[in-house]
């Protein structure tokens, strides 16, 4: 069971625990990651060492890419005219 | 009910997903035979990564994979597929890996001939006289799933 704090600087120390558990799970969750699922949605990680990874990496990141610049050229498009 | 054709099914999937940007649908032989962009340079192009991507998947070893999510900075890829079809979107960075993947599985579910997926929908109360024990134990604990809407 979690200990309760006491006092006005320990429940301060626990709220900056809480934050810090927040940015580090949100940075966790941004890196760029490969998951792999099987028939029954069972998840597998895709190592960093793994034969294809970055390669994968690389394409998921062109693709998004392409779409950034699209959008952008109809941006500019708009503006223009 | 019509149904949905290669060249309908990624538009249909995009229409499901607020997140998804764009999506292509491959043929088992990797061509492209669908794309909700209206260029067709930019359709290929993402058709041909996608083709890519899925045997660089595959390159990795292990159990082969049917469904794929890649997490890059500035969004996400999501990627389904079955002996026929492979059908890949590329979406927000906000987009829910779980729903994502739901719809892609239940889009290439309509193609193949599966009724459409349906989102919750209010279901109207009973006209048929008052409310029983009998009739509640006959009703679906999900009403949005649909059971009580069934003919």
């Amino acid at each position: 069971m979690r200990e309760r704090r006491k006092g006005p600087i320990s429940r301060a120390a626990g709220i900056a625990e809480g934050v810090a558990a927040t940015m580090r799970r949100i940075q966790r969750d941004r890196e760029p990651r490969v998951l792999l699922y099987d028939e029954s949605g069972y998840a597998r990680l895709l190592q960093p060492e793994a034969r294809g990874r970055e390669r994968v990496l690389e394409l998921g990141d062109e693709m998004v890419r392409l779409l950034d610049e699209a959008q952008q050229a109809a941006r500019r498009a708009r503006r223009a005219g | 009910m019509e149904a949905l054709t290669p060249e309908q099914t990624p538009a249909r999937l995009c229409e499901l997903s607020a997140d998804a940007r764009a999506a292509v649908l491959l043929d088992a032989a990797g061509a492209l035979a669908g794309s909700s962009e209206d260029d067709p340079d930019r359709a290929r192009a993402l058709g041909e990564m996608t083709r890519e991507l899925m045997e660089a998947v595959d390159a990795a070893g292990g159990e082969p994979a049917e469904q794929v999510e890649v997490q890059v900075p500035g969004g996400a890829v999501y990627a389904s597929r079955n002996p026929r079809w492979t059908l890949a979107v590329v979406a927000r960075r906000s987009a829910l890996s779980s729903l994502m993947l739901w719809d892609l599985r239940a889009v290439l579910g309509e193609l193949d001939g599966a009724p459409p997926i349906r989102r919750a929908v209010a279901v109207e109360p009973a006209q048929d006289g008052p409310a029983t024990e009998e009739a509640a134990a006959g009703e679906s604990p999900v009403p949005e799933l649909g059971a009580e809407l069934e003919p």
